[in-house]
């Protein structure tokens, strides 16, 4: 049977899903996500264009009149474009380097090249700035600010490219040889033009990721007074002065909006690239033998994976020990005293520690439930409603954490007139910005798991005589558990470390560890910020290694059968 | 006994199944053959209970599986259903695959029951060839053990109706016939009602007590597999199934002149109305034979294929392209002008004048 057939086939079973889905539980779970994950930003825009209540434009054209402001927004962009350049570069060569040629080790260099995706940037920085102190460099500086986002965020670029590279046929390269070309006509002729889209994708996913971060510029650039947009905002929050939160509304509403710009690009760019080699199988094998170079290529390679993935962190478990900061690294200099005082001395860290935790299981509860549930209706059903489900929950991960946190204070701080629900300034208003910031995370995670899954199997237990409760417990779960597991993970320490929005949003007695670790760093504990990093790092470590033990066990049983 | 009662099928503005009504006996092998797009699967998944009818009715011996209103869902009909691509499921052992319906199936205590879950499991598993493979996990198997066990497990909780789609496609040729045989085996031995779907005319053929022959939404036609073969009803069935090369021509009785010619005629009985309005005449390509000389069709031969047992050869007639099938070896090259003769009665008449015979002088260069 040809494609096509089986196209339309596909299209007939989702049509019919959607029809007969109760039609007040979808309208009124849109409303329920409009009102969560929407609404917030009509506030924030809202507030950016009123004054008493009545609309002006005085906010915007104040700031565009201020000389400071224009120079602020030539230093963000310079920053951002500069981080994403060198971001694409690092991340191409990379990923080239390893989709192609024969090093040895490819796999653990992989994950290696994960770390600043899970490492928090913020602890990252503090890493990197006793690395360059070694060397007397000083990283408190914008070529410090675009160096440390460049380290950060390359690895997007590298996986995003990596897959791309790999899926580009074998075949298209042989031809290109067997015709006469050498290596580099097929890098010129095939594998750059291929992989342009990818790059460009991956570079727009970069730039995003470099704007929205906020713990760079905040550790690097405020002692500095190196504002960009999203310190900006921060500090007019935080600062509080009169007109405050409308001046801060108008520049998220700018940040916002060179975001959405940024984001819009990116999806075009996406949607081209998918009738290319989307559905390509992945090729493995190395395309490039080194030969005798190889030795060298390795050693490169190997020892700059590690100067940028664990160099850092050593230095920072380096620092902890010290007990004075800035005495030479000897045996009688060393001490652990600074872990004493900070889990022993003092409650605020054991504190810290337990409300971060605290919310990450209620936002991984939240969004685990959730997000697998819109997952599956997602792969389910491609209707343009669950579309626009997808979108709206988009939102709050697209735009800049900074905007978000913001826009939660518009939005809750009085819902309606004269109406207090007590939710800003307290622990509920963290745990609804993490809940609406990553249940995307969620999403995507337990998305890849369903489609994974045909709907074949589903039937096949539907015509066995499964009730709906059996065909999920013995059918369903059992295939995505791991990877609903593995996607609530990453958001169970991306929420723990959450810096941005926490920043913002904390109160007294709710501060996280993001925030804990940042006014340590601002009062200039430097000993005491990393040993505070190295505490968070083992636990990430720890609950990430228990996660990884239990799903090999529960896959051991199946005889090592992963889905 | 299955009954559909006028069941229309509509997605938005296209409809898929219009006015079906079909019965589907007890024990009775039923394969529904139709080109894709056809409504085979969009009325294999109303039997299963996937989808609803817009109208009309199904009916399980006396309850109503589904009509406009209301539906049962598939968990709680009494049938069984074997996928195109096996849909096994990844983390079950081929033993537990088949325990499952046995742990689930609504119907199974109005049945004979069985002594233990392993013994079942067994017995299904003897059926069809796979005795100690109770351990294995799907991706351990070949595609071919992976559709039995599917069988397997469709028939596990005995239902009264089994739906197969298209089971045999996604196998290569040696197998399909291998498993087609089996399949027709294990009908004989457990005599459940099946609904076979299939785009393979010769599938059908081999296996269907009844074969209903669909397209475009509708049934076009429905009977045993000789009369639909021998007996097509419509130009449409007599390609599909028959492959019948579909000749023009003017029809007097049971007298048919091949593209008006005035005076030669052959006799055709048993041929319906609907082919005789629209002056057509289905031959099946084993019912013409080639020859170098004698009373025939005048042709050039434009392609010959080696089919090991039969040849095959393509041959250009006026304007027409027929196929012929030959059990003889080759006796005809490509470019080679031959006479194609029918296998029946032909014969020659005084020149007819009506006006159906204007092209005659076409029609003659056509005569040798």
């Amino acid at each position: 049977m040809s494609t096509m057939a089986m196209k339309g086939k596909g299209e007939v079973r989702l049509r019919e899903r959607f029809i007969s889905s109760n039609q007040w539980f979808t309208l009124s779970a849109i409303l329920f996500i409009f009102i969560l994950f929407v609404w917030p930003f009509v506030r924030l825009i809202w507030m950016s264009v009123t004054a008493d209540g009545s609309f002006t434009l005085a906010h915007f054209s104040q700031i565009f009149q201020d000389a400071q402001f224009w120079k602020m927004f030539r230093r963000t962009l310079w920053i951002v474009v500069w981080a994403t350049l060198g971001a694409l570069l690092l991340g191409f060569v990379y990923a080239y380097v390893i989709a192609y040629t024969d090093v040895r080790g490819k796999k653990v260099m992989q994950l290696l090249l994960m770390m600043p995706f899970i490492v928090p940037s913020y602890i990252l920085t503090i890493g990197w700035t006793q690395f360059a102190q070694l060397f007397q460099i000083n990283l408190y500086s914008i070529g410090g600010i675009i160096f440390v986002l460049m380290i950060s965020h390359f690895p997007l670029v590298f996986l995003f490219t990596l897959t791309m590279l790999q899926r580009i046929p074998l075949e298209l390269e042989q031809a290109v040889r067997v015709s006469g070309g050498n290596q580099w006509t097929v890098l010129k002729q095939v594998t750059f033009p291929l992989a342009l889209p990818g790059l460009v994708g991956g570079g727009l996913l970069a730039f995003l990721t470099n704007l929205d971060n906020f713990g760079i510029p905040a550790f690097l650039g405020i002692p500095a007074h190196i504002t960009v947009l999203s310190t900006a905002i921060y500090q007019e929050v935080v600062g509080f002065g009169p007109g405050a939160f409308s001046r801060a509304a108008a520049l998220s509403a700018i940040l916002a909006g060179i975001a959405l710009v940024g984001y819009t690009l990116q999806n075009l760019i996406l949607k081209n690239k998918q009738h290319i080699s989307e559905t390509a199988p992945v090729v493995t094998t190395p395309r490039i033998p080194l030969g005798k170079k190889k030795i060298y290529v390795e050693l490169i390679l190997w020892s700059s994976v590690l100067l940028l993935t664990i160099v850092p962190l050593l230095v920072l478990v380096k620092t902890s020990v010290i007990k004075v900061y800035g005495l030479p690294f000897r045996f009688e200099n060393l001490t652990l005293s600074h872990y004493q005082f900070l889990l022993q001395d003092t409650d605020k860290v054991w504190n810290s520690l337990q409300t971060s935790g605290m919310f990450a299981v209620i936002t991984v509860a939240l969004t685990i439930i959730i997000g697998t549930a819109l997952a599956y209706v997602r792969s389910r059903s491609n209707t343009l409603t669950s579309r626009w489900m997808e979108g709206m929950i988009t939102i709050p991960y697209a735009l800049p954490g900074i905007v978000l946190a913001l826009s939660m204070i518009l939005a809750w701080m009085e819902p309606l007139p004269g109406w207090n629900p007590n939710i800003y300034g307290t622990g509920k208003i963290l745990i609804l910005a993490y809940f609406t910031r990553f249940l995307i995370l969620q999403v995507k995670g337990s998305a890849v798991a369903f489609a994974q899954v045909s709907i074949d199997l589903e039937e096949a237990a539907q015509v066995s005589g499964a009730s709906p409760f059996a065909k999920w417990k013995e059918i369903l779960w059992p295939l995505v558990a791991t990877g609903v597991s593995i996607g609530a993970l990453f958001v169970a320490l991306t929420t723990f470390t959450e810096l941005t929005v926490s920043s913002l949003l904390w109160s007294s007695g709710t501060e996280t560890v993001g925030v804990m670790i940042f006014n340590y760093e601002q009062a200039g504990y430097t000993t005491y910020t990393t040993a505070f990093s190295v505490i968070v790092l083992s636990l990430m470590a720890s609950v990430a290694l228990f996660v990884a033990l239990l799903l090999r066990m529960k896959n051991k049983k199946r005889g090592g059968m992963i889905r | 006994m299955i009954q559909l009662q006028r069941v229309t099928k509509k997605f938005d503005e296209t409809t898929a199944l219009r006015d079906i009504d079909l019965t589907i006996e007890e024990g009775e092998f039923v394969a529904i053959v139709g080109p894709s797009g056809c409504g085979k699967t969009t009325l294999l998944r109303l039997l299963a209970g996937f989808t609803s009818p817009t109208s009309g009715e199904i009916r399980m011996d006396e309850t109503i599986l589904a009509n406009a209103s209301k539906v049962v869902p598939p968990e709680k009909r009494d049938i069984g259903l074997v996928f195109q691509k096996f849909a096994l499921w990844p983390h079950m052992t081929v033993a537990e695959q088949i325990a499952f319906p046995l742990k689930h199936h609504r119907f199974l205590h109005q049945k004979r029951a069985f002594s233990s879950m392993d013994a079942k499991v067994e017995s299904m598993l003897q059926l069809v060839g796979l005795s100690g493979y109770e351990k294995r996990m799907p991706h351990e198997l070949s595609g071919g053990q992976q559709q039995r066990v599917a069988i397997a497990r469709a028939l596990a909780a005995s239902p009264q109706l089994l739906l197969m789609d298209e089971p045999l496609s996604s196998l290569d040729a040696a197998l399909r016939i291998e498993l087609r045989d089996e399949i027709q085996t294990i009908h004989r031995t457990l005599q459940p009602s099946v609904v076979y779907v299939t785009h393979d005319q010769s599938e059908a053929l081999a296996m269907a007590d009844k074969i209903v022959v669909m397209k475009d939404g509708h049934i076009e036609q429905m009977g045993d597999p000789t009369s639909i073969y021998y007996h097509p009803a419509t130009p449409f069935v007599a390609t599909f199934v028959g492959k019948a090369n579909i000749l023009n021509g003017v029809w007097r009785g049971e007298h048919f002149y091949p593209y008006g010619h005035p005076s030669f005629y052959w006799v055709v009985p048993d041929i319906s109305d609907a082919f005789k309005e629209a002056g057509q005449c289905p031959i099946r390509p084993e019912q013409l034979h080639l020859k170098r000389s004698g009373e025939g069709l005048r042709g050039i031969v434009e392609n010959v294929s080696f089919q090991g047992r039969e040849m095959y050869y393509t041959v250009r007639v006026g304007e027409q392209r027929l196929t012929i099938i030959s059990s003889a070896p080759q006796m005809a090259r490509i470019e080679e002008e031959i006479v194609v003769e029918w296998e029946g009665i032909s014969n020659v008449t005084s020149s007819n004048r009506d006006k159906e015979f204007e092209d005659t002088n076409q029609a003659r260069n056509i005569f040798k």
